[in-house]
């Protein structure tokens, strides 16, 4: 057995929306029929924009949030039904800076999470020593998490997800709001996490992440599992096409839907702002890329798009998520 | 990894979640300056008024009612009663929502520590706190005003510690209230005033029309008030007291049962509703 099984894992949340007393009740589908396996030493990426489900699906699996139907396995425990057991064998790091006490300081935090998770309280002494030298926090262990920096912040919340040292660890965008030395660090600790056999699912609205670090992506939009391969073969499903990015300036919905129905053109996604307010990065997948690039060009000048830059680009995950789901991450 | 089971791992969790609140509370110093001087600034409060009401007779009337011209004894164990509940009810009402707000309650929940266990622990820096307002508020007035009552403080805070068991549990009750619910301040702080208003902090409860009692009845500081003055201003014992001891003991047995109960099944409805990650 796996140590991640999920089966069919879905999750509908009933809410009641509009104006008091006017209120109506809506089903919002987070998470519809989901399956994936991860076995010891692997990292599965799941990649999707927000709001896709990505993090229902890890608070499902960290038995934080209940699954309408479907279930799933850690270390062979239902989610479902033993979540006292799950629990013990998870490591989980959640989005954000503030799962952690300010008014405490890192070592006092990593104390209080270790007598939680029942570490014998001579071994957790140690456990959290090396683990402060891990995330390279161990000059600053007595400081009150107040007085940290987000990433310090940060690296405190990855050190006490392995206290436990759990065979299955569940990161949630673990480099989202880090700079990039801190991203560098973390990314070379889940690397290593893995090299150590854990099994590893890691979250993430950051296509460079999923691809560097990621055995597997599942691409999840809209609560379903789109795609689901190495990121090698996802990128390989749209190797057929040739990808054409445009950075403009004056470009609306308009004219990118417009785009959409010249016939050479499969899927078109406007994916960043490398400038915001001025240009944007619209990324364009064609056949026969050569040919077609010059009419493409004509239609935007025509459309009063102001063109700074085009160039041809090996395909990214961003490609294969416009290309199974016509939207860009971003959307 | 070297991890420990059964009762030794509650007990280390209690104590882990024991010290975390109470370094929270000492990094927070000045709530305790409210602590310690609102059931003084109460018991002012009250004799300025039952002055302007009774004037110079009033010691009389108010000696008349209760049976003690003792004012400010019978006022402050009010006050220092109403301060402990107020803190029992605020803290353990609203810890978890404060817990949610902060974004630590999910990484709590996450651990294999058992529910209980998060809610007794939070409790028990309660008790610690509690007793120390308790005993300096009524310590110090005591000393100053009664002095040759002092050592009835003992049984008097005897008392206490059996009423804190029932308060505990209404604390429970409100923990899931306020999960449930949101805004939790609104939510306790009317409970604070209906509890003052209710149990006899400033008045004897037989002032109170009857079925307003009944009530009053089902309420633990109701009798840790009235025996506390019992004690401490009409020589009575604890074995005197059986009966109402027998009472808060039963209500110590029941509060917390019903408490834990509607706080687990807010708490499994919160799983449902992913309640825990909205704030």
């Amino acid at each position: 057995m796996n140590p991640v099984e999920v089966n069919q894992l879905s999750k509908t949340f009933e809410t009641r929306e509009g104006k008091l007393f006017r209120k109506v009740p809506k089903s919002v589908v987070a998470v519809e029929g989901i399956n994936f396996n991860v076995p010891e030493g692997e990292i599965f990426g799941l990649l999707g924009p927000n709001g896709a489900g990505k993090t229902t699906t890890i608070k499902m699996l960290c038995t934080l949030i209940t699954p309408t139907s479907g279930d799933a396995f850690i270390n062979g425990f239902s989610i479902a039904k033993d979540q006292q057991k799950v629990r013990e064998n998870l490591g989980v790091m959640l989005t954000g800076e503030r799962t952690l006490y300010w008014k405490l300081t890192g070592d006092e935090n990593l104390e209080y999470f270790a007598a939680l998770y029942h570490l014998d309280s001579t071994y957790a002494k140690g456990r959290i020593l090396d683990l402060l030298k891990l995330v390279s926090l161990d000059d600053r262990q007595d400081t009150l998490v107040e007085n940290y920096s987000t990433g310090m912040r940060i690296r405190l919340s990855f050190a006490k997800a392995l206290l436990n040292d759990a065979k299955v660890l569940l990161f949630d965008e673990p480099t989202a709001s880090l700079d990039p030395q801190s991203s560098h660090l973390i990314r070379d600790m889940i690397r290593d996490l893995k090299r150590q056999g854990h099994a590893i699912i890691l979250t993430t609205h950051n296509m460079e992440e999923a691809d560097l670090l990621s055995d597997r992506v599942a691409i999840i939009d809209h609560g379903k599992i789109e795609a689901l391969a190495s990121p090698s073969d996802l990128k390989q499903k749209v190797k057929s096409s040739d990808i054409i990015e445009i950075e403009a300036r004056n470009l609306d919905e308009r004219t990118v839907g417009a785009m959409q129905s010249l016939g050479e053109v499969s899927k078109v996604a406007v994916t960043s702002s490398p400038h915001p307010g001025e240009t944007e990065l619209l990324r364009v997948h064609v056949e026969k890329g050569k040919e077609v690039l010059p009419r493409i060009l004509e239609f935007l000048v025509r459309k009063q798009v102001t063109i700074t830059r085009v160039s041809f680009i090996e395909p990214t995950l961003e490609d294969v998520f416009i290309a199974e789901t016509g939207r860009s991450l971003r959307d | 990894m070297k991890s420990t089971s059964g009762l030794r791992a509650d007990v280390q969790a209690l104590s882990a979640i024991f010290w975390k609140g109470l370094k929270h509370h000492l990094r927070y110093p000045g709530e305790f300056a409210i602590y310690l001087s609102l059931p003084f600034l109460f018991t002012f409060l009250i004799l300025g008024m039952g002055n302007a009401v009774g004037g110079s007779n009033a010691a009389s009337f108010f000696a008349a009612r209760t049976g003690t011209t003792n004012i400010v004894i019978y006022e402050i164990l009010g006050s220092a009663v109403w301060m402990v509940s107020w803190v029992v009810i605020e803290d353990v009402g609203t810890a978890i929502r404060d817990e949610q707000i902060k974004g630590t309650l999910e990484q709590n929940f996450l651990a294999p520590v058992r529910r209980f266990t998060l809610l007794v622990g939070l409790s028990l820096t309660d008790v610690v706190i509690t007793s120390v307002i308790f005993l300096i508020v009524v310590g110090v007035a005591v000393a100053v005003v009664l002095p040759s009552s002092f050592l009835t403080i003992i049984p008097a805070f005897l008392m206490l510690l059996i009423g804190l068991i029932p308060l505990f549990g209404i604390g429970f009750l409100f923990a899931g209230f306020v999960v449930r619910f949101k805004e939790p301040y609104i939510f306790t702080q009317i409970v604070n005033l209906i509890f003052a208003t209710l149990t006899g902090t400033y008045y004897p409860v037989a002032f109170l029309p009857y079925w307003v009692q009944l009530i009053s009845d089902a309420l633990p500081q109701t009798y840790v008030i009235a025996d506390m003055r019992r004690i401490m201003l009409a020589n009575q014992t604890l074995v005197n007291l059986y009966g109402s001891l027998f009472v808060l003991l039963s209500l110590a047995l029941a509060y917390p049962i019903i408490g834990y109960a509607v706080f687990r099944r807010v708490e499994r409805k919160a799983g449902v509703t992913g309640e825990f990650s909205k704030y």
